[in-house]
């Protein structure tokens, strides 16, 4: 199933992938911007707009982008297991290899906050410890979503970059 | 829904990260994909014709676990309820996270 798809599904699958993974990180970007450095309303400047966005409209999109991306992951990921992974190994790039080990699990530790993180998302701005929690949520997803946007990006781009 | 679904996704993101931890730590994982060959074996295998892969095995662990343990949160007395701290949400899968950071240091301090 996984790995028998060809070589140009994978490619079209990660380029997919990649793209969702884009879409999540605006969302998740503009929401932790916006739990943690609230603008003053109107914004004027483009920072202070992009902190002014009504940050819970966002939730339902990096529930559903999150999940879309990690099962396109997890697709494309036997892939990476039989093709790319062993190069890394071959050519010694150790801090890139555990740096995807540790995307792919926190990748998945981050779907289990999901629930949490819609739920609590859902809850008026007023309560203030719903607040709490739902701002540090988002802001974990966020750490996660840049970590495995960055990762991706550089493996993806590994033999080219740096040399 | 209103007054069991925090109950169940509180529970769910503690168990979840847990087992899933556990599950990584002591390779526990509920089915083995092989991808050179294209074939899922139940429980831990060996490597047979390349690489076997055991992430999704070790993420149905952690997904059934941490269901089944967010139902029965949700059958839990309101009483029992109102002192589960919501905070747990996200510091078991922050420390989970961490977990993660020490058991892959090898591959960034050597």
């Amino acid at each position: 199933m996984l790995a028998a798809i060809g070589g140009e599904v994978t490619t079209t699958l990660l380029i997919v992938h990649g793209l969702l993974a884009v879409a999540l990180l605006g969302a998740i970007t503009h929401q932790a911007a916006a739990v943690l450095l609230p603008a003053a309303r109107p914004a004027g400047s483009f920072t202070g707009r992009f902190r002014a966005v009504p940050a819970p409209i966002y939730a339902n999109a990096v529930v559903v982008l999150y999940v879309l991306t990690a099962i396109l992951g997890a697709i494309i990921y036997a892939e990476y297991r039989i093709t790319i992974r062993i190069v890394l190994e071959e050519l010694q790039l150790r801090v890139a290899n555990g740096s995807f080990e540790l995307k792919e699990h926190l990748a998945a530790i981050g779907l289990g906050m999901l629930p949490a993180y819609w739920w609590y998302w859902r809850q008026p701005a007023t309560e203030a410890s719903a607040a709490r929690v739902r701002a540090t949520l988002t802001v974990i997803l966020a750490f996660v979503v840049w970590w495995n946007f960055l990762v991706g990006h550089i493996v993806n781009n590994i033999r080219g970059f740096g040399s | 829904m209103s007054r069991l679904f925090p109950r169940f996704a509180i529970v769910f993101a503690v168990v979840y990260a847990l087992v899933y931890a556990l599950a990584v730590w002591k390779n526990y994982a509920l089915f083995t994909y092989h991808p050179a060959l294209n074939e899922f074996g139940f429980g831990v295998q060996k490597p047979k014709d390349g690489p076997a892969m055991y992430w999704y095995g070790w993420m149905a662990n952690a997904a059934i676990a941490g269901s089944l343990a967010g139902l029965l949160a949700c059958l839990m007395p309101d009483t029992a309820a109102r002192r589960l701290w919501p905070g747990l949400a996200w510091l078991v899968p922050l420390c989970a996270m961490l977990f993660f950071a020490w058991l892959l240091r090898g591959y960034f301090l050597r």
